[in-house]
């Protein structure tokens, strides 16, 4: 490619053209534009008439240079211009490009893509044979040519670790089989890992090896643990640079079951560290939710982790003693328990051998002394594989010989026979309340409200383990919660009552949080490879290089020892594993994890990744060329006097106007709401019978001069409305002409009909045949009818009584004639128990409006006008039909004002009365 | 048939909008038939002219008793001698008439034709003769005439610039020309000539398209007549629009020194303007502002 000021050429030779234009200029310049041919008979006079030699019109200037310019444009687009071409020198011989393919490059991995693609270009212009090396999945190269490996391009995935050393040994033993030498191209991901220095070497020493790395370092985000309440996020950067923040996302499910962002967490890096710490303090039932975290604005696998078991839902048991006392709810020993529980866990019904089976995750017993054989076994082996046992003292217990002379499995500590009672009416001294708690208790930091106290309570035996079972104590020292581990769980004891009999505690917000903070620890399971040792744990889901959870598939059990503290690479996959009902995530970075920038050697020349992407011009100027071309024609028809100037100027504003035209939009919904809501607007349901529909809307805007002039209702232009389509909520009223054969509404049609109908619209049927068979069913516009209302829900009808609101919201009226009189016009029925009071000329009838009005007499047909106000059908004959035509008018406007204030004339009826009661 | 009665069908529309026409009578000579020209004489005829003292020689029958009755000399009721006058038309047939420089516009035959048509249902409205000049069609009375006009005007020639036909003119009879008046003069000036030998005195109208006074082209071109017989090639036709208007003004310059020698009345009207004005320009003219 010839690089000429600063714009690469693929043909440069083709630019030798440009040499012609000159003499196109000349030739140009000879030739006198074609002659137009017009008739004009007063040519005689012109007869004779000589051309001034020394003007002889010639093409202007402007137009000659106008299509020198275009055959310039032309000529260089022809020639292949490149804008930015890549000026990288390019070599010879095999190339081979390396990429880290790990996750820490899965941001930018679309960016590497492209820059990769860029290389690919220009080995392919310059022949060389290329080959593309993945150090997380390492295969041994093949030299192809650049042709063949663009269409694997988007094949090319990072994957969600660092090279291992394996792969590492197996890329250099690859490497070994490859004869010859190569150039280097290695697109790094800016992170160190092991094996790396000894990879450099042996690159460097098959040919030039030039690095290819972004200028901004990976974020990585830690595990999330749950300590002393509260969520510990830290995330990591590789250089210890100047201050930074960083946004983290919580994320989970909502209780629609929809992933969400349940909380974003701002956190900073100092300056000059590479950790950045938070707490996040979230409510139960949110933290419970919370799936993962990510980076915002990082799209890989090392900026993700993933929650397991630690941040879940717990799921309780709650078992009591004795419930005889059935009923009364307030005295159940886990009344308040129950209460305190409610909104962080999910409770396991049943007795102690259901519970047990189903795995919970607590095990609450109250007042609970003795349990039987088999029940006792169970709870132990429970225990042992991580439950909590969380154990109320209580009279049964204080009654039972449970753990007096030895200790029991089941209970942290020996007790005392008998227990004690403080601060009673039959005892010295007064109710003690709590001591602070240890440094080493999990209440630790709880504050200690001053009402709580303690009256009566179990005695722990003193031993000699006693007192680093002690998590709680009363301000005289005796232990008030002690607990201690058994197996992977533990068992945990209050010394009072679950309920309020023996102490105050567990009226106060102090119990939720000491309730919180236990249930918190029953479930985060130690990772000790110890504990972890024999298990087997099967993946579930897995991270890919993106960060993106996909399914396990066939993916092969992992060692939980292995699990824990292996390296992630091909054989442990970040994910989610599961064993039993435990559920284990491994991140791509475990706790400790440090992100370690790269070190090149100094020979090594290091770019950056931006890619200058080459434009071709080629296009672009062969376009110009055609537009000046297309110029051209324009101003040679103008010069040649073809073409008034005045109409080109039309026909190319009217080009423009038009184009955008032919591409704007249907009107959306937002300006269908405009226009029907801006001013009332009547409307008309679309019947696809072109007739009827041009009747309909004549009519209705025939019925609008009328209200216009006679009313102080002032509607705009009607509408017709498509019930598919169209929000019918703007109108009050819906004029519905009735044809045999208009389709069948939709059920979302009839759903939106319904809601209208409910809302307070009116639906006027017209059958348009003068109701010539009654509504029954055998004159087809009422068949129809029948069809189309079916599905609405429309009350019970009647015949417009004589006193209804319609025969007096503006006119008095009797009849209700269209083009047809005298067919009858049905009303919402009156409710049955409307009854005319003594000297009141009407019913007290429907409150609402009427939500149908159905009737045969063609109103729209009367209404109907022309643009000029004339009317467009016939209606009966000379001065009676023009009656008629008045009395549908005031059909018309009776019934937009019976929409419109519905039962107002209604009430206008009882004015008399008032003004005579006022007048007394 | 059918594009004759729409043009009847047009002019009678324009014609409906003036007076009938009376042309004013100068010369008698050689005609008698009766017609609604009052002589300023007595004579054969309708209308009344006045009473006379009956003379020796008088029919009895002549006597008005009215008049007489109111003395005791007995007069005799003289009536006006009215004549009809006759009236040719000559209308520029010519395939250069068939021109219209914008499609809003009529062609110049179409409008030449209108008018021609126009001023003879006036004519024949106010009891005149009218024809054609020429034999083909000799000045008759009545409505048949306007369909035998109007038939012979939707014939179109084929030729340029026809002629003004000159043959067969009636002595003293009164005559119409319009043309364009763009085709060769001196067939004009013989026309004009041999008619006030003949003592025939007429109006010219010359009916011209707007772009035929303003010229407004450009660039190079190459003008055609319409039948094709003369054509002129320019390179800059905006060149030429002063020397052509000076030749056109020359013409008309030529046209109205020959009505003036000739006692013809010379008129101008463009395509572009109302046909009634062009009519009404017309009736005034045969009128002779007299009325």
């Amino acid at each position: 490619m010839t690089v000429l000021a600063g714009i690469g050429f693929t043909a440069p030779w083709v630019l030798l053209g440009l040499l012609t234009l000159p003499v196109l200029w000349l030739i140009l310049r000879a030739v006198p534009p074609a002659p137009i041919r017009r008739l004009f008979p007063a040519v005689t006079l012109l007869l004779g008439l000589k051309d001034d030699e020394s003007v002889s019109d010639r093409t202007p200037w402007w137009l000659l240079l106008l299509r020198m310019l275009a055959a310039a444009a032309i000529i260089i687009g022809l020639a292949g211009p490149v804008l930015n071409p890549s000026r990288d020198e390019t070599g010879t011989g095999p190339l081979l490009l390396v990429l880290d393919a790990s996750w820490a490059g899965a941001t930018r991995w679309s960016s590497t893509l492209d820059q990769i693609d860029a290389q690919l270009t220009e080995a392919g212009r310059a022949g060389r044979p290329v080959s593309i090396l993945r150090l997380t999945e390492p295969e041994p190269p093949i030299f192809q040519s650049a042709e063949a490996w663009k269409g694997r391009l988007p094949g090319l995935t990072p994957m969600p670790w660092q090279p291992t050393e394996a792969q590492i040994a197996q890329t250099l033993e690859a490497l070994d089989q490859v004869e010859g030498g190569f150039d280097t191209h290695w697109f790094s991901d800016r992170l160190d890992y092991d094996g790396h220095a000894r990879l450099v070497s042996a690159l460097q020493g098959r040919g030039g090896v030039t690095i290819y790395q972004p200028a901004s370092m990976v974020t990585g985000i830690l595990p999330a643990a749950y300590q002393d309440g509260a969520i510990q996020l830290s995330a990591l950067r590789a250089n210890p640079g100047p201050v930074e923040r960083v946004t983290i996302l919580a994320q989970g499910r909502d209780p629609a079951g929809a992933m969400r962002v349940l909380q974003t967490i701002e956190m900073e890096f100092e300056s000059g560290s590479t950790q950045a710490k938070t707490e996040l303090s979230l409510p139960s039932e949110l933290r419970a939710r919370i799936t993962r975290f990510e980076v915002q604005g990082q799209r890989s696998a090392g900026s993700v982790t993933l929650t397991d078991d630690s941040l879940r839902r717990r799921e309780v048991a709650l078992i009591a003693g004795s419930l005889n006392r059935e009923g009364l709810e307030l005295l159940s020993p886990l009344h308040y328990l129950t209460q305190v529980l409610i909104p962080t866990a999910d409770f396991v019904e049943g007795g102690l051998a259901e519970v047990l089976p189903a795995n919970p995750d607590v095990i609450a017993l109250a007042d609970v002394a003795r349990l039987s054989e088999p029940e006792q076994a169970g709870v132990i082996e429970w225990v042992e594989q991580g439950g909590l046992l969380l154990r109320f003292a209580g009279p049964r217990m204080a009654a039972s010989d449970l753990g007096r002379d030895e200790e029991d499995t089941l209970l942290p500590v020996r007790l005392r026979s008998g227990g004690r009672s403080v601060g009673g009416a039959m005892s010295w001294g007064e109710a003690k309340g709590l001591a602070p708690f240890p440094e080493h208790s999990p209440f630790y930091g709880l504050q200690i409200p001053e009402d709580v106290s303690v009256t009566t309570q179990v005695m722990a035996q003193p031993d000699p383990n006693l007192a680093d079972r002690v998590i709680a104590s009363l301000s005289d020292g005796t232990p008030l919660v002690t607990r201690k581990p058994l197996g992977l769980g533990q068992v945990v004891l209050f010394h009072v009552t679950a309920d309020a009999e023996w102490s105050s505690l567990p009226l106060s917000g102090l119990f939720v949080e000491m309730l919180d903070r236990l249930a918190v620890a029953s479930a985060a399971k130690s990772r000790q490879e110890a504990q972890l040792q024999g298990t087997v744990w099967e993946p579930v889901q897995i991270l890919d290089g993106f960060g993106t959870l996909t399914d396990a598939g066939t993916l092969a059990g992992i060692d939980g020892v292995e699990l824990v503290s292996g390296t992630i690479g091909p054989d442990l996959r970040p994910g989610l594993y599961e064993s039993g009902k435990q559920k284990l995530a491994r991140n791509v970075l475990s706790e400790g994890a440090v992100l370690t920038p790269v070190l090149w050697p100094a020979d090594v020349p290091i770019r950056g990744q931006e890619v200058s992407t080459e434009t071709p011009l080629e296009g672009l100027l062969l376009a110009l060329a055609l537009l000046l071309l297309s110029v051209d024609v324009i101003a040679s028809l103008a010069l040649s006097g073809r073409l008034g100037m005045t109409r080109t100027a039309a026909a190319v504003l009217g080009a423009l106007l038009i184009a955008p035209d032919a591409y704007a939009q249907s009107p959306d919904n937002t300006e269908f709401a405009l226009s029907a809501t801006h001013e009332l607007v009547l409307a008309h349901v679309l019947t696809g019978d072109a007739q009827v529909d041009d009747i309909a809307l004549a009519g209705l805007r025939g019925l609008v001069q009328i209200l216009h002039y006679r009313t102080s209702v002032e509607p705009a232009d009607p509408i017709g409305v498509d019930l598919e389509r169209d929000e019918l909520a703007f109108f009050p009223l819906l004029y519905w002409p009735i044809t045999p054969d208009q389709p069948q509404p939709s059920v979302e049609a009839y759903t939106k009909l319904n809601a209208y109908l409910r809302s307070g619209g009116m639906i006027l049927f017209d059958t348009r045949d003068a109701d010539i068979a009654g509504f029954g069913a055998s004159s087809p516009n009422g068949r129809k009818l029948q069809q189309l209302a079916g599905p609405l829900n429309i009350p019970s009808l009647e015949p417009v009584p004589r006193d209804h609101v319609l025969t007096r919201a503006f006119y008095l009226l009797q009849d209700f004639p269209g083009r047809y009189a005298g067919a009858e016009v049905w009303v919402e029925a009156a409710p049955p128990d409307a009854e005319q009071i003594e000297g009141m000329p009407f019913r007290n009838l429907n409150d609402n409006v009427t939500p149908v009005v159905i009737g045969g007499n063609d109103w729209a047909g009367a209404w109907a006008v022309d643009r000029n106000g004339q009317a467009l059908l016939p209606v009966g004959r000379g001065y009676a039909g023009e009656r008629q035509r008045e009395l549908a008018n005031r059909f018309g406007v009776n019934l937009v004002m019976h929409v419109l204030t519905g039962n107002y004339k209604s009430d206008q009826v009882h004015v008399p009365a008032l003004l005579d009661r006022l007048g007394q | 048939m059918n594009a004759a009665l729409t043009l009847r069908e047009r002019s009678e529309a324009e014609a409906s909008r003036l007076p009938p026409l009376l042309a004013r009578a100068e010369h008698l000579a050689g005609t008698v038939l009766l017609g609604d020209h009052g002589r300023r004489r007595s004579g054969l005829g309708d209308d009344f002219w006045q009473y006379r003292p009956a003379q020796i020689g008088d029919s009895r029958r002549l006597i008005d008793h009215r008049r007489s009755a109111r003395g005791d000399q007995q007069f005799v009721r003289e009536r006006e001698w009215q004549i009809a006058q006759s009236i040719m038309l000559w209308v520029d047939q010519g395939a250069s008439m068939r021109f219209a420089s914008d499609k809003s516009l009529p062609t110049k035959a179409d409008r030449v034709r209108l008018l021609g048509l126009a001023i003879a249902i006036l004519l024949v409205r106010g009891g005149e003769r009218v024809g054609l000049t020429g034999t083909t069609l000799p000045p008759r009375r009545g409505n048949a005439q306007i369909i035998r006009l109007a038939q012979a005007w939707s014939e179109d020639s084929q030729t340029d610039y026809a002629p003004p036909e000159h043959r067969a003119m009636i002595p003293h009879a009164r005559a119409v020309f319009i043309s364009d008046f763009l085709g060769p003069l001196d067939e004009v000036e013989l026309a004009l000539t041999k008619a006030a030998d003949r003592g025939v005195r007429g109006v010219l109208l010359q009916v011209l398209d707007p772009s035929e006074e303003s010229f407004p082209y450009s660039g190079r071109t190459i003008f055609e007549s319409v039948g094709g017989t003369a054509r002129h090639e320019t390179l800059k036709a905006a060149d030429l629009r002063d020397r052509y208007l000076d030749r056109l003004a020359a013409r008309k310059d030529a046209l109205t020194q020959l009505c003036r020698a000739t006692g013809w009345q010379m008129g101008l009207h463009h395509t572009g303007d109302s046909a009634q004005s062009a009519l009404l320009w017309l009736y005034r003219a045969l009128d002779g502002g007299t009325r």
